[in-house]
């Protein structure tokens, strides 16, 4: 496929990272010194100029363009970008960032000349309340318009007995859930009946969100529901964190320096308690016994104060915290300081945008472990060999079907079950097997 | 440049601020055509051939007045926030006099005394419906029904029907609706605010034409022996804009259970914001508005007051059974909407029912309804910022909006509100004290809670009040200085104290 990468900032640099290898790809940009290391790097070729100018699109060939992504920090240059490719080429297909939630509203209006947007917020929003909904998993992903969703957990002497040492097929599982894998040291298993699942395993699970939950209640016994979140600083990406948690009935309070943000956010969000203060002032921690809260979320624009506020809540007593990174080094600075959990923006919306390059029959795509597995969302062919076997009966090696989605309901198959032509597949697969498995469905 | 023409560059001071010619103009402008309204009583005056001319003198003379003073301050007129609030003030002084001046012309013995005339016309037109008549039915006809129109025009506002009418007040219009239209707010239904009194003129009238029409059919079947057209049209005319005046001494006892309940629909009715009865009504959305929270509030602070002289009743065996629960709902609903009818002599009823009363007088109803006194609205907000004061006193940090139908309500809004809650009360209070050092002054026998009763009545524009000037009384009895205050205490809550209370601001009249 013909792909322009409109932007070489962080996003557009790991959008390049993911798609150089199948996909022939130019990236466009003002700036020369962002394009030259990626074009040391990759096999791709770099266009200097404006992604937002008709010439300068016109010129870089557009009209043989598959899809445009439009990725720059800038929403209107990254939404002017793709009305113009759209206007030039009508069957390109446009992808738009945007850092501003009202221009996802607009598109979802169908307001906008845009095929996809992907909003950096929400994207985070929805990993980190993914993340708080299971909070013992390492990473969680939704699919099928949130009906199934994939968790990872790692396994500790901690876990519930009824889950250690015993054949899967004995042990007492959540219903509708599948262990899609067990990965131990180097080695990869796709479970059968008579493996079982030890202390310092990885496991990888595909389940109903109420079953997610339940194996998280398995894997570390004695967390609770989430109900007390406190968010540092209520820039946007704050803001979409606590939208998002409010819609799930958590609580939440969201501390502000600033004075005039503060009341913009407590004006926008009826449900949460705004202070105005700054995360680093002990004695308003003490007061407000931010210590208490289950979970806090350090959303603030420096990752050095947020790094700073999140060893003051630990200090304070904080169990679990989550931090918004701003630049990819701080991951581990984060980690070092205990922080549980580090999501960075920029990572989640490229890969959010690197869905759009997969079969067009393809709906969703995350990847796990870097990339050495991928889940696929797949629409079964009528044409294709395994419609109509039983999904014990299924030759396909080094891939597992953990869920299907037939008429809009997400259904967790058993051994006995039959796939049709039309189904929805949810598949865990090796990434090396990816086409493998694209061509047989 | 010569010194000379250097020097002539600054002008002489503005002595005054504001545009008085240009507000007096307007005045001018108004006076003239309420003085038309006196076409209509001379008009009944005729058909019942009773002599018109006190009502069509009064129309001259208000007429040549106004007609003086547009003439007499004729130029560059430019009305904007500033002058808004002198030609209100203005405005409503005019209006009584207008409406007084027939009551003196028609030699009516009991309003041969100008200033008791003068009360009459101001309880008129500011809605309240008090009077000084020991015996309204000795009225003649023609008089009746011009007592009972001054509430009809006052009730939505002199201004909204100028809105309405005069296309030269467009500019600055915003800001005259704004200090008459009762409410902290006002809720605009279109984009020109000429459009926006329209349409609430034309509901008013609506509503007025429907009760008129389904009392006159109580007559015309026999429904209630009592009613008749005349009454029909008359108590329309004073139900609306929840004025309280009656045709009858004994008010609205004198009528039938249907016509009491009728009355009860539409005094709730006109105690709803007219906004929002215009989207129900004329839009039809009906949901919407059933979720308005200031409505919910008024619709419960009734049935609470309702519940509570329900109860009294019962257990006091004042009233039995469909009368107990009658008379306490009308009660309720006629003395917090401000109306002011009474369907029993609640003067009798006991101490902890009349204290009820004179609680509901303080509530009143929606803003921008045509009720008076605190309103429920300012109520809401008031409870909502002592809730926030108090979480602030917990944690002083936090940020909380005070929101109002989930929208956030800024803060010059709950300031005016807080000045305003302190400003009545603090009027009601020199209110009551004035009358009880008038009255000790003057030996008139008026106890404590009468006193309180009559100032926060005034204030509010209900109407009656307890003792002698209770539901079956009159304010006669009081002295003429007693009678001047509580013209000026309905003047003020009429226009919401605080237009009238900048007038007596340095700082409207001079820049320096």
């Amino acid at each position: 496929m013909k792909i322009f990468v409109v932007g070489a900032g962080q996003v557009g640099a790991t959008i390049v990272q993911a798609l150089h290898d199948e996909h022939d790809l130019t990236v466009i940009d003002v700036d020369p010194t962002r394009l030259e290391p990626l074009a040391y790097r990759f096999d791709v070729s770099t266009v200097e100029g404006n992604g937002a100018s008709k010439n300068v699109l016109a010129e870089a060939g557009i009209t043989s363009t598959d899809l445009l992504i439009a990725c720059t920090s800038r929403d209107e240059s990254n939404i002017v970008s793709a009305m113009i490719s759209k206007a030039l080429s009508p069957r390109t297909t446009t992808v738009v960032r945007t850092t501003n939630p009202e221009y996802l509203e607009v598109w979802h209006e169908g307001k906008l000349d845009v095929d996809f947007i992907v909003s950096s917020e929400l994207e985070t929003a929805n990993a980190i309340s993914r993340a708080i909904a299971v909070p013992a998993a390492r990473h969680t992903d939704l699919f099928a318009d949130g009906q199934v969703q994939l968790v990872e957990f790692d396994i500790t002497e901690q876990a519930a007995t009824a889950l250690l040492h015993t054949p899967l097929r004995h042990a007492r599982l959540p219903n509708d859930s599948k262990v899609a894998s067990i990965i131990r040291g180097d080695d990869t298993i796709l479970p059968g009946g008579n493996d079982e699942i030890r202390p310092g395993d990885r496991i990888v699970v595909i389940g109903s969100p109420n079953a997610a939950q339940e194996w998280g209640r398995l894997v570390a016994p004695g967390t609770g529901k989430v109900e007390d979140v406190v968010i540092f600083g209520a820039g946007r990406s704050g803001t979409a964190v606590a939208r998002a948690l409010l819609d799930q009935g958590i609580g939440v309070r969201i501390i502000e320096a600033s004075r005039e943000n503060a009341r913009m956010v407590s004006d926008d969000l009826s449900g949460a308690r705004v202070y105005h203060a700054t995360g680093l002032d002990a004695d308003f921690l003490e007061r407000e016994r931010i210590g208490d809260a289950q979970v806090a979320i350090f959303a603030m624009r420096d990752d050095m104060k947020n790094h700073f506020a999140a060893s003051l809540a630990k200090v304070h007593g904080v169990g679990f915290t989550i931090a918004i990174l701003h630049e990819t080094p701080s991951a581990e600075v984060f980690e070092r300081a205990g922080v549980d959990i580090t999501i960075n923006p920029r990572q989640v919306t490229a890969e959010e945008i690197v869905r759009f390059a997969h079969d067009p029959r393809t709906q969703q795509v995350a990847m796990l472990e870097g990339d050495r597995f991928e889940v696929l969302d797949i629409t079964t062919r009528p044409g294709s060999e395994y419609v109509g076997l039983a999904f014990k009966d299924m030759p396909i090696r080094g891939a597992l079907i953990g869920a299907i989605v037939r008429n809009g309901e997400a259904i967790f198959p058993h051994s006995g079950d039959i796939l049709r032509a039309g189904d929805r597949a949810i598949i865990f697969t090796e990434s090396s097997r990816v086409p493998e498995v694209e061509r047989a469905l | 440049m010569s010194t000379a023409a250097r020097l002539r560059r600054v002008e002489r001071r503005k002595r005054l601020a504001v545009d008085v010619r240009g507000a007096l103009n307007v005045v001018g402008t108004l006076t003239k055509y309420l003085s038309l309204a006196t076409v209509l009583p001379a008009g009944v005056a005729i058909g019942y051939g009773e002599t018109p001319w006190p009502f069509l003198t009064a129309g001259a003379i208000a007429g040549a007045v106004g007609w003086g003073l547009e003439r007499g301050t004729r130029g560059d007129v430019q009305i904007g926030a500033r002058e808004g609030f002198l030609v209100v003030a203005l405005v409503w002084i005019f209006a009584a006099g207008i409406a007084a001046l027939p009551y003196v012309l028609a030699g009516e013995a009991q309003l041969d005394n100008p200033v008791d005339a003068y009360f009459e016309g101001m309880s008129g037109f500011t809605t309240t419906g008090g009077t000084v008549l020991t015996d309204n039915e000795a009225l003649s006809r023609s008089l009746l029904m011009w007592r009972q129109l001054t509430q009809w025009l006052g009730g939505i506002g002199i201004i909204v029907l100028a809105l309405a009418v005069l296309p030269r007040l467009r500019v600055g219009g915003r800001q005259l609706l704004e200090s008459e239209l009762p409410g902290p707010e006002i809720e605009t239904l279109n984009t020109r605010i000429r459009d926006t009194a329209r349409r609430i003129w034309v509901l008013y009238v609506g509503l007025t034409v429907a009760l008129a029409g389904l009392l006159w059919l109580y007559a015309a079947t026999g429904v209630d022996d009592e009613m008749n057209g005349y009454d029909a049209v008359a108590h329309a005319l004073t139900t609306i804009p929840t004025g309280g005046f009656s045709t009858r001494f004994r008010s609205i006892e004198e009528f039938g259970a249907a016509t009491q309940w009728t009355l009860v629909v539409f005094m709730i009715l006109a105690g709803v914001n007219f906004a929002l009865l215009y989207r129900a009504i004329v839009r039809r959305h009906g949901r919407a508005v059933a979720r308005d929270e200031e409505l919910r509030v008024y619709v419960a602070v009734l049935a609470v007051g309702a519940l509570v002289l329900g109860a009294q009743l019962l257990a006091e065996d004042i009233a039995g059974g469909e009368a107990a629960v009658r008379h306490a709902v009308f009660q309720s609903v006629s003395v917090m909407t401000t109306t002011g009818f009474s369907s029993t002599d609640y003067a009798v009823w006991p101490p902890l029912a009349l204290m009820t009363l004179v609680g509901l007088m303080f509530m009143g109803a929606s803003a921008g309804s045509t009720s008076g006194s605190v309103k429920i609205v300012r109520h809401l907000l008031l409870g909502k910022l002592l809730r926030r004061e108090l979480d602030q006193t917990v944690h002083p940090e936090i940020v909380l909006p005070v929101r109002l139908n989930r929208k956030v309500v800024d803060e010059r809004t709950l300031r005016a509100v807080t000045a305003f809650i302190l400003l009545y009360i603090g009027l009601f209070i020199v209110g009551a004290s004035l009358l009880a050092l008038d009255a000790a002054r003057t030996g008139l026998d008026l106890s404590v809670l009468e006193a309180i009763a009559a100032s926060a009545s005034m204030l509010g524009n209900v109407g009656p009040a307890l003792g002698f000037a209770g539901p079956f009384g009159s304010y006669e009895p009081f002295s003429d200085v007693s009678t001047v205050i509580m013209t000026a205490l309905m003047w003020l809550g009429r226009l919401e104290i605080i237009p009238i209370v900048v007038l007596f601001t340095r700082h409207y009249w001079r820049n320096v």
